[in-house]
């Protein structure tokens, strides 16, 4: 799935990541954990090829990916949302769902043009399942605001169902449930494991221990850009290393 | 009733130039501050060409086709850039093309310009009076206002707000940020060699002086003024300032005035453009949340 | 005509040009470098520090020219104040394409107010030329001797201003990050102010160099922005000393290609150059700066 093989990125003098490797083989849903400017977002910055490493390989389903054009990975099956939410704000609700899907028909001038009849039903498809994901997120009657009228919280529902929306093969979620109060926390989890029980998978940064316990199988700790330790919650927690590097 | 065809005329020309441009702007994002380039690409190849003796819808054509042209050879090096080093690009562009329309008097007479542009025929119908202009530049207007709509609610229409929202996002999902933007801002580039077409024969004498900053100014103005990035928009700004600008001059003041009334006038306008940014940057209309194209 | 006289009266031309352009280009990035955002009325500040003199020295006032261009670059120094308080304060926290919007509309009311007052017409301050240096066959003015100068105390001057002072110190605080600058207690309206009026302050006295060599129209501030702004992207936007730099590179390229090229295109050389450069950058990855 993803393989994270010695990647190293410096900015200026500091050492943002360092000689970092893991892999996501086998896992459905991994966490990433490690105290503030352990590099977790960097990392994630890397993989979607908005930074170039320094030096070391990144690759998602056999194919490198590191440095390359973001706008491939959407169709190559992986996607991510942002610690502060990327939607955007002068679409509505249900636009910001639609951009989603990939390979539409009625994105591309020629088959928008020749093959109108299929863009509709498309679009009717893609509405359905938007308003089925919205619903399960709580959000549905909000599907015609704009999404920059969304309070914090729903935005971040919002990027997570679009994110679910594009059918992707793994879902990147930077800090999902940071600053969001616990109800939209548990419907946020809900929809993670409703996800993952139909084959979604993912990999998640989150600071909320309660909720890396809850979801994560499998957990990364990342400390000053090394990955120091990784495991099941329990064996993680229990690590003096883990311990050290967030008391220290 | 001949002043109100002329206005209407050439109100409606306008509509076309920054139904174009608001693509680009209002859309998607692109601070095109050189469009009249576009425009003035337009205008020459269809006056040269007409003056040559090339029937009319071949002269329209190949007027828009360079226009089009000019689009895409612009925006390859020019869409690779951010913002205001874009807009200062296209800016520049705009101030190139005026000075190879000025220099290269063997191609264009230079600085002056050319006159009798012959007025169009089609099917062997002569465009003379000017209800039957009306009515060219109508339907041509119409054309417009449908394409751009059409593109504008689609799928694709949504990407390109999307881009102008937060490129970023959009390429996560998938969207290619670099070639949506290419075919923005040549299909605003095609209308608004459109535009610069009827333009020129209906004016039938253009010169290097019409195509300056000058005319980017008014059309990012009717743009802004009726509301960027919606479809009524552009067209309720022109007719809001072509009229504006036509009935001032109606008012007979004595001939000293007449100096001073050009620049007074583009002052207005100009004042009129950073009172807009401060206080109602979102123009007269207001954007909805939009329906696409499945609803309806 | 290949003699080195010539050869050499281009090159010397082209540094005089290169001056003045550095001027333009200073003013222009350090507004940027303090507000981040390109002024794209710069150019009308140039052309009005020009016009202030022909209004100081003409009837009804007729200053003596000592006292006329500190009168007229105090105007032009009032003038981007005014800007700034009248138009951009109130956008600071607005989104770009508005801002730049406005820039470009202040810009067009500025151009058209000249055109009001004076007419379209070429001017000229009408200082007879007199006879200059003579020098291995290359002529130089007085009035190009000031130009070098001028040019050069304005240079040092800002270098003093800049890094030697307390309030460059503040205006270089605010250029590396307006927001902590804010935080931190730097006086930030001093500094900004201050920002502008030197920037105002260069821009003036380019623009009468330069009215000085050659002319005065309304127009002149839209071509010398485009050169400012390309001499500012050789340098890196925000450095001061690149945008120097830059401006002496515009001038000699742009009077060396006169020698090949039509002279009906030397104000293209410096867009050409600018093009350049902004195809030489690495593609920015969707929008973001990959640093």
């Amino acid at each position: 799935m993803l393989e994270i093989e010695n990647v190293t990125k410096s900015f200026g003098g500091t050492q943002a990541v360092a000689g970092c490797s893991l892999s996501l083989a086998g896992l459905k849903i991994t966490g990433l954990i490690g105290p503030n400017g352990s590099g977790k977002t960097t990392l994630f910055n890397l993989i979607t090829g908005l930074i170039r490493p320094d030096a070391g390989e990144i690759s998602f389903q056999g194919r490198r990916i590191d440095g390359g054009m973001t706008h491939r990975l959407a169709s190559m099956g992986l996607i991510r949302t942002f610690q502060l939410s990327r939607v955007f704000p002068r679409l509505t609700v249900m636009d910001n769902m639609l951009l989603a899907p990939q390979r539409q028909a009625g994105e591309r001038l020629r088959s928008l043009l020749l093959r109108f009849p299929q863009v509709r039903r498309e679009e009717g498809e893609h509405r359905e399942k938007a308003c089925d994901l919205l619903d399960m997120l709580g959000i549905i009657h909000l599907q015609d605001q704009f999404a920059g009228n969304l309070s914090y919280g729903q935005q971040k529902l919002l990027e997570l169902g679009r994110a679910v929306m594009a059918e992707p093969k793994l879902i990147l979620l930077d800090e999902p449930t940071a600053g969001i109060n616990p109800r939209l926390i548990r419907t946020m989890i809900d929809m993670i494991l409703k996800m993952q029980a139909r084959g979604q998978t993912f990999f998640i940064i989150e600071h909320n221990m309660d909720v890396v316990a809850e979801l994560c199988e499998h957990i990364f700790v990342l400390d000053h850009g090394e990955k120091i330790a990784a495991g099941s919650p329990r064996e993680i927690q229990n690590d003096p290393r883990v311990i050290e590097a967030y008391l220290g | 009733m001949d002043l109100l065809l002329h206005l209407t005329i050439v109100a409606a020309i306008y509509a076309i130039f920054a139904l174009s441009l608001n693509l680009e702007v209002g859309y998607t994002g692109l601070f095109n501050f050189g469009h009249v380039a576009f425009f003035a690409l337009g205008a020459y190849t269809s006056a040269l060409l007409s003056l040559g003796g090339l029937s009319f819808p071949l002269a329209m054509s190949a007027g828009i086709v360079a226009a089009g042209l000019g689009g895409l050879i612009i925006g390859i090096p020019a869409l690779k850039l951010q913002g205001d080093y874009f807009g200062i690009a296209t800016l520049g562009f705009a101030e190139i093309v005026r000075m190879i329309l000025q220099n290269q008097a063997d191609w264009t007479k230079g600085p002056m310009g050319l006159p009798g542009i012959p007025r169009p025929e089609l099917f062997s119908w002569q465009f003379d009076t000017l209800p039957a202009y009306l009515a060219l530049v109508l339907g041509a207007a119409a054309v417009t206002f449908l394409v751009i709509g059409f593109l504008t609610l689609s799928p694709f229409g949504r990407v390109l707000k999307a881009i102008r929202d937060d490129e970023t996002a959009a390429a996560i999902l998938g969207k290619n940020p670099f070639a949506y933007k290419m075919k923005s801002f040549v299909i605003g580039s095609l209308f608004a060699g459109l535009a610069g077409v009827l333009w020129a024969h209906f004016i039938t004498f253009i010169s290097p002086g019409d195509f300056t900053l000058t005319e980017t100014i008014v059309v990012l103005l009717i743009v802004v003024l009726g509301g960027k990035g919606t479809l009524w928009g552009p067209v309720v700004g022109a007719a809001v300032l072509i009229f504006f600008q036509e009935s001032v001059r109606l008012l007979r003041l004595p001939p000293e005035w007449s100096g001073i009334l050009g620049p007074l006038q583009q002052m207005v306008f100009g004042l009129l453009l950073v009172i807009l940014m401060i206080f109602r940057p979102e123009g007269l209309i207001r954007e909805k949340g939009k329906d696409t194209l499945a609803r309806d | 005509m290949d003699s080195l006289p010539y050869y050499l009266q281009t090159i010397i031309n082209g540094i005089l040009a290169g001056c003045i352009y550095a001027l333009f280009a200073m003013g222009l990035t350090l507004v940027y470098g303090v507000l981040n955002f390109v002024n794209f009325a710069h150019g009308e500040l140039i052309m009005w520090g020009a016009y202030f003199l022909l209004l100081a020295l003409a009837e009804p006032f007729a200053l003596p020219l000592y006292a006329a261009v500190p009168v007229a670059l105090g105007m032009t120094a009032l003038l981007g104040a005014a800007m700034d308080f009248a138009v951009f304060r109130p956008l600071r926290r607005a989104n770009r394409l508005t801002l730049l919007i406005a820039a470009i509309g202040l810009s067009f009311f500025l151009r058209n107010a000249a055109q009001l007052f004076w007419g379209a017409e070429v001017r000229t301050y009408g200082f007879e030329i007199r006879p200059g240096l003579r020098w291995l066959g290359v002529s130089l003015t007085p009035q190009q001797i000031a130009i070098i100068v001028i040019s050069f105390l304005c240079i040092v001057g800002v270098y003093l201003l800049f890094f030697k002072s307390r309030i460059g110190k503040s205006m270089r605080a605010l250029a590396d990050n307006l927001d902590l600058a804010r935080i931190s207690g730097i006086h930030t309206r001093k500094a900004i102010l201050s920002a502008w009026i030197i920037s105002s302050l260069l821009a003036g006295t380019g623009g009468i160099l330069l009215a000085l060599d050659t002319n005065l129209h309304p127009e002149m501030g839209v071509v010398n922005l485009i050169k400012a702004f390309a001499a500012t992207l050789i340098g890196g936007v925000g450095n001061i000393w690149g945008a120097l730099i830059g401006g002496l590179i515009i001038g000699l390229a742009e009077n060396i290609a006169v020698l090949f090229i039509s002279p009906g295109y030397k104000d293209a050389v410096a867009f050409l150059i600018m093009v350049l450069i902004l195809l030489s950058r690495p593609f920015i990855v969707a929008g973001e700066r990959t640093d």
